[in-house]
């Protein structure tokens, strides 16, 4: 195999990724000695073992699998090039919840996959990650005018790494929502460019890094607004234990002419160790002059006085710190709509959580 | 029960509590009064094992154990609630959601089973209902957005469901209207005037000891008792202040 072109870590948008491990991981060779995954929300599923879909522990229901209609340039999901999963919604057309679950067992794999709603169309798509190597992802995202995306990313490998990218644009009067839990792997990387070309469209990308020992966890998010009365919320929680690293940056870009924008980003950091690292980036670039954006980052320690509080009722200071831990990503995870889902993933942070 | 002896401790390095001692026996209610900056919240924090409140000499065992070799949360689980001057707001951290946790982290300790869920909101129900706390604002984030008043009853609550040996309150009549006073100073009654419970109350003001009738009153100023009494002394210190006690 050729040598892999990756990004360096000397260019800005890549500072904070660890991409080491992706190298050795590429030239690996899958174990295929998957555990079977049970799918979690009772709907149509689909489950793909080291990027390769699996028909016997698949059922499909609106979903297409095979080549898939999506190409980027970015440095990691221009490998994604592989059969992979279209989902495509006419008009005004409803999709139950559907469940991708992505296995990987060793090695590298790189699936593409798009989703296109047309005018009216509803979609709301949960996506799991587990087992160790590296899952690389694109996602190609189109909506129509009005069309509703809701999406959930758990990110819960035990090892290796988690390669995300979005691609979306959204339509006049469209609705993106996508909120991720990046708590496993090594390492992630979360990254989406989003734009927002029709009027008043809405987007949203948030969620929850959790990264302890020596992982390192980041998101990357541009929203870029290119029509009048966009709205996008970007809300996002970090936690670093150990050594580890969680990084967000997000971005929102105001192209001339997007008036009455209204852009917020809140990142919150939360260091739970002295060594551990949170990097936070918030950035806005505006060509338009009636804009509303809003933006606000802070990294903290878990408060001592809330603590002691927590003591002083006889709770231990694990869980009194997983309490306010869990208080901290909650209401980054609370904007799942869909309550099973939204459970799903709150007990995963719990386990997280509760798991030193 | 509490015996304190020659207590030393620093804050920041400050000498706040200069050779205290104290004896709290079963089935008494002692009062502390004393100046601003005396030091009584500083005695509460130290037996409660606050980080920061370093203990420089002397000792203080809650039933023959030491509590100060103790963490924190153990000292609980041996029967000790302080009553804060200042309760915390925990945003995000519902009341029934933390007090079961430590409800069930206590009896954990103690060797005992723990409570269900809805074993534990018959108990909750019943201590907030007493405390005229309903249950929806115990089903909300800790102390957040609620009046001053109504962080003091919520202590009240907490120590009714946790039901301790030895209640340290401070100040829990500050910030109460007149009915929650009386309301409060019920509920201090009813909890913890037992035989075999103490408690110490740190106020500055008659009015919640004319329902909680001490035993014991003492005077806490630079970081010592300077005086001890019966009830007659709070109504002497009402009439004529601490100046009086240089003489
Ligand atoms: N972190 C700190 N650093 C320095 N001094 C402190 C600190 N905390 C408390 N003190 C000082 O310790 C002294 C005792 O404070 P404490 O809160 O115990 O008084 P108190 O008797 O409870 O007063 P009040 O009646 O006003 O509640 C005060 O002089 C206070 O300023
Ligand atoms: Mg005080």
């Amino acid at each position: 195999m050729s040598a892999l072109a990756l990004p360096s870590p000397r260019e800005e948008a890549w500072r904070w990724s660890a991409l080491a491990a992706l190298p050795a991981l590429a030239e690996a060779t899958p174990r295929a000695d998957a555990l079977p995954v049970a799918p979690a929300f009772g709907g149509p599923h689909l489950t793909f073992i080291d990027g390769v879909y699996r028909p016997e522990r698949s059922n499909p229901g609106p979903v297409a699998v095979g080549a898939v209609d999506a190409a980027s340039a970015h440095p990691l999901a221009r490998l994604a090039t592989a059969p992979g999963w279209t989902l495509a919604l006419g008009d005004d057309h409803a999709a139950g919840l559907v469940e991708i679950i992505h296995v990987s067992t060793g090695g590298a794999n790189h699936v593409p996959a798009r989703i296109a709603l047309a005018a009216g169309a509803q979609a709301r798509i949960v996506e799991t990650f587990v087992g160790d190597g590296w899952a690389n992802r694109l996602t190609a995202i189109a909506l129509g005018k009005g069309a509703r995306l809701m999406r959930a990313l758990r990110l819960t490998q035990a090892s290796g790494f988690t390669s995300l990218r979005d691609e979306a644009e959204i339509g006049e009067g469209a609705s993106l929502v996508t909120v991720a839990l990046g708590a496993g792997g090594a390492g992630s990387r979360i990254d989406a460019a989003l734009t927002l070309t029709g009027t008043a469209a809405y987007a949203e990308m948030g969620g929850a890094l959790l990264a302890r020992g020596e992982q390192r966890h980041e998101a990357a998010v541009v929203v870029r607004h290119e029509a009048e009365k966009g709205v996008s919320r970007q809300i996002w929680r970090a936690v670093a234990d150990d050594t580890a690293s969680a990084s967000l940056a997000a971005r929102v870009e105001v192209a001339e002419g997007a008036q009455k924008t209204d852009g917020e980003q809140s990142l919150r950091g939360l260091l739970l160790k002295r060594a551990a690292t949170v990097n936070l980036k918030p950035e806005l670039e505006i060509f338009a002059d009636d804009v509303k954006c809003a933006h606000g980052a802070t990294v903290g320690e878990l408060d001592a006085q809330a603590l002691f509080y927590l003591a002083s009722r006889g709770v231990p200071p694990a869980a009194a710190r997983a309490l306010l831990t869990h208080a901290f990503v909650a209401d980054a995870l609370d904007r799942i709509g869909e309550e099973a889902v939204r459970d799903a993933f709150i007990a995963d942070a719990d386990a997280w959580l509760e798991a030193h | 029960m509490l015996k304190i002896n020659n207590l030393h401790a620093t804050v920041a390095d400050k000498p706040i509590l200069k050779g205290l001692t104290l004896t709290l026996n079963p089935g008494e209610i002692h009062a502390v009064m004393g100046p601003n900056g005396a030091g009584k919240s500083t005695l509460s924090y130290v037996l409660g094992g606050r980080p920061g409140y370093e203990v420089t000499d002397g000792t203080a065992t809650l039933d023959g154990q030491d509590l100060l070799a103790l963490a924190p949360h153990e000292r609980a689980a041996l029967g000790l609630f302080l009553g804060f001057q200042y309760p915390v707001e925990i945003p995000g951290v519902s009341n029934v959601q933390f007090l079961r946790e430590a409800l069930n982290a206590q009896r954990k300790a103690r060797g005992e089973a723990a409570l269900s869920a809805g074993d534990f909101l018959r108990v909750a129900r019943t201590q907030a209902g007493a405390m005229g706390v309903d249950m929806d604002m115990l089903k909300r984030p800790v102390n957040v957005g609620f009046s001053g008043g109504e962080k003091k009853r919520n202590e009240m609550v907490q120590m009714g469901i946790i039901d301790p040996k030895l209640a340290i309150l401070d100040e829990t009549d500050s910030g109460l209207d007149i009915d929650a006073l009386r309301v409060v100073g019920d509920g201090i009654n009813r909890i913890m005037r037992k035989p075999d419970k103490a408690v110490l109350l740190i106020t500055h003001y008659q009015r919640l000891l004319d329902y909680v009738k001490p035993d014991f009153v003492h005077v806490l100023a630079d970081g010592r008792i300077v005086r001890s009494g019966g009830a007659e002394l709070a109504l002497e210190l009402e009439r004529e202040g601490y100046g009086a006690l240089a003489a």
